[in-house]
């Protein structure tokens, strides 16, 4: 009898719980269920662009054949990769560098947390444009540094590789405190008596760090690398600022391909193939972490 | 033992203090530069050998930027903006985390997995069909165009951070409030409301960040002027040969300063969100 009453009343509490959610549900679902579902039928027919909006015709796989025969999309997907790759690798090194020098610091950490904030504040355009400033060939400020230490006056974003580096440098520079903050966060949980533990052992700062706190550091940085990685993947602000996805289409990351094939030259079967699917890899991506993280989660428990 | 832990300590101290100054002068000199170069004159701002201090310090492009330009308009437009769905989110995703953190739904793992994907979810697969839809609605050129799309694209992280500060409220009073049949709404507004504003403050800041800082739909969205955020004016203006930097970074310091200074001042609620995810893995 009671159970039964429990039951009733249990089954009230989850109507009540969907008639919650049912406002922020319905705007989520209204904005991203039906684009997400017209990119993919784009992506498989024949796109004529109308008068009046878009008609499409068929099914037929010779968007995505198209794409997988373009020298820039496969150029693309490279860059992409590689950008994603080094950007994070070198924010995550970095950044649990600085994680752990603010957390030694005695005075002014608050003052450098909020330091740390404005470039992750900052407006991407904003940090593009700044960036431009400072690369620029005939006042920027890296020319005027690069002739006084003598290594004369490099083109930085009219060269294929220096133009790559560039755009990593301003990437990094907005993103490493995002980093640093997240690390230093999980620093200041590990409990102090570890590393008193390993002191009285007699380990070194090296070994402690190899031994204790980068394996409780571990999930921290897990789910920093994913958040990065993710967003690395639809790279589009930097390079459209920056560098317009050039020289030529040297830092034409997946996401500018897609918007120059759709708004620009109006291709729009292909275009949204190129969407399309890099939205695919970056689900299929977050769900392959996930069943590493909680398949690791359960070993470790 | 306790001396030579503290030695210790001392002698690191110079060390960390100087790799310190090292990660000040990496993220403070951009941040410097940018701000000086808004206080040179014009023809300054394009000298070479650079200025390193603006001399004579000048508001000149200040002047250019707000009254010869419409950034003025533009930072109006990403404020009503970025306020109308930040208000948004926070009510949808107040009740949507409450929910999910409280009463027993099936499928709120499903639920906040597919959440957490829209979040990372390119926007760039979601465009032009939102283009299409917006203009066969007749709202390309509005404020709704953006406020309603960066409502639905930055509730779900929202939802998030709210679930994860509601699981840590004990349930107590509000199974007291339960038994004595007060309305759900009243529930949420009188007893977890009080005891949640610091990640409703997170969840502010963080949505309200997106929305400032969104370009891609802006920029497809909304292409007249008088509709243009600040990312899409910063970065659309000047020509293709020359960039006016001077006028640029005078409307870059009024967009960057005030976020700057909420975050600095909220920077306790703004780490934790930032960490929200993290902590609760």
């Amino acid at each position: 009898m009671s159970t039964r009453r429990s039951d009733v009343f249990r089954r009230k509490l989850a109507r009540l719980g969907w008639g919650l959610s049912a406002p922020a549900l319905t705007v989520i679902a209204a904005v991203t269920v039906f684009p997400i579902a017209y990119a993919i039928a784009m992506s498989v027919s024949n796109v004529n662009a109308t008068g009046s909006g878009f008609s499409l015709s068929g099914i037929t796989g010779s968007n995505y054949s198209i794409m997988f025969h373009a020298a820039q999309w496969r150029y693309a997907l490279f860059f992409t990769i590689v950008y994603t790759a080094v950007t994070v690798a070198v924010e995550v090194v970095l950044g649990t560098a600085i994680a752990l020098v603010l957390e030694r610091l005695s005075a002014g950490r608050g003052w450098m947390m909020a330091l740390l904030l404005i470039p992750w504040s900052m407006i991407t355009v904003i940090n593009a444009q700044l960036w431009g400033y400072i690369y620029n060939p005939t006042y920027g400020i890296l020319d005027t540094v690069f002739s006084h230490i003598g290594l004369g006056t490099p083109v930085v974003l009219g060269t294929r590789v220096p133009a790559i580096a560039a755009l990593m440098v301003a990437d990094i520079w907005k993103t490493t405190p995002f980093v640093a903050i997240i690390v230093l966060a999980g620093l200041v949980m590990i409990p102090r008596d570890f590393y008193e533990a390993a002191e009285v052992d007699g380990a070194s700062g090296w070994t402690a760090f190899w031994r204790i706190t980068f394996p409780l550091l571990r999930p921290t940085i897990a789910l920093a690398v994913l958040f990065r990685v993710l967003q690395a993947f639809g790279l589009f602000d930097l390079p459209f600022v920056l560098t317009s996805g050039g020289p030529g289409y040297s830092t034409q990351s997946l996401a500018i391909l897609a918007y120059n094939a759709m708004f620009r030259d109006l291709d729009f079967g292909p275009g949204a193939a190129v969407a399309t699917s890099t939205a695919l890899l970056v689900v299929i991506g977050c769900l392959l972490f996930l069943r590493v993280f909680r398949a690791q989660a359960e070993r470790e428990a | 033992m306790r001396n030579r832990s503290r030695h210790k300590q001392r002698r690191v101290f110079s060390g960390v203090n100087l790799a310190a100054l090292l990660v000040f002068l990496f993220i403070a000199l951009p941040l410097y530069w940018m701000i000086a170069s808004a206080f040179k004159t014009p023809a300054n701002v394009g000298a070479s050998p650079p200025q390193y201090l603006p001399h004579p310090a000048s508001v000149q492009n200040f002047n250019v930027a707000f009254s010869q330009n419409t950034f003025g308009r533009y930072i109006v437009n990403s404020v009503i903006v970025a306020v109308a769905a930040t208000a948004l989110v926070l009510v949808l995703g107040t009740l949507a985390g409450y929910a999910m953190a409280r009463l027993p739904m099936r499928g709120t793992f499903t639920i906040l997995v597919i959440l957490l994907m829209i979040s990372v979810f390119p926007e760039i697969a979601v465009v032009v069909p939102l283009y299409a839809l917006l203009r066969d609605i007749g709202w390309l050129n509005s404020y709704q165009a953006l406020i309603i799309p960066y409502t639905a694209f930055f509730l779900p992280f929202a939802i998030w951070i709210l679930r994860n500060y509601f699981l840590a409220i004990p349930h107590e009073m509000e199974e007291s409030a339960r038994i004595d049949g007060a309305n759900p709404l009243r529930t949420i507004w009188s007893i977890i409301l009080p005891q949640a504003w610091p990640g409703l403050f997170t969840a502010a800041i963080f949505t309200f960040t997106a929305c400032w800082t969104e370009f891609l739909m802006a920029l497809s969205f909304n292409v007249s002027n008088d509709y243009r955020t600040i990312p899409v004016g910063v970065a659309l203006f000047g020509s293709q040969f020359t960039v006016p930097y001077g006028t640029l970074f005078a409307a870059s310091v009024v967009a960057v300063v005030p976020i700057g200074i909420l975050v600095f001042i909220f920077r306790r609620s703004v780490v934790s969100g930032l960490t929200a995810g993290a902590v609760k893995g």
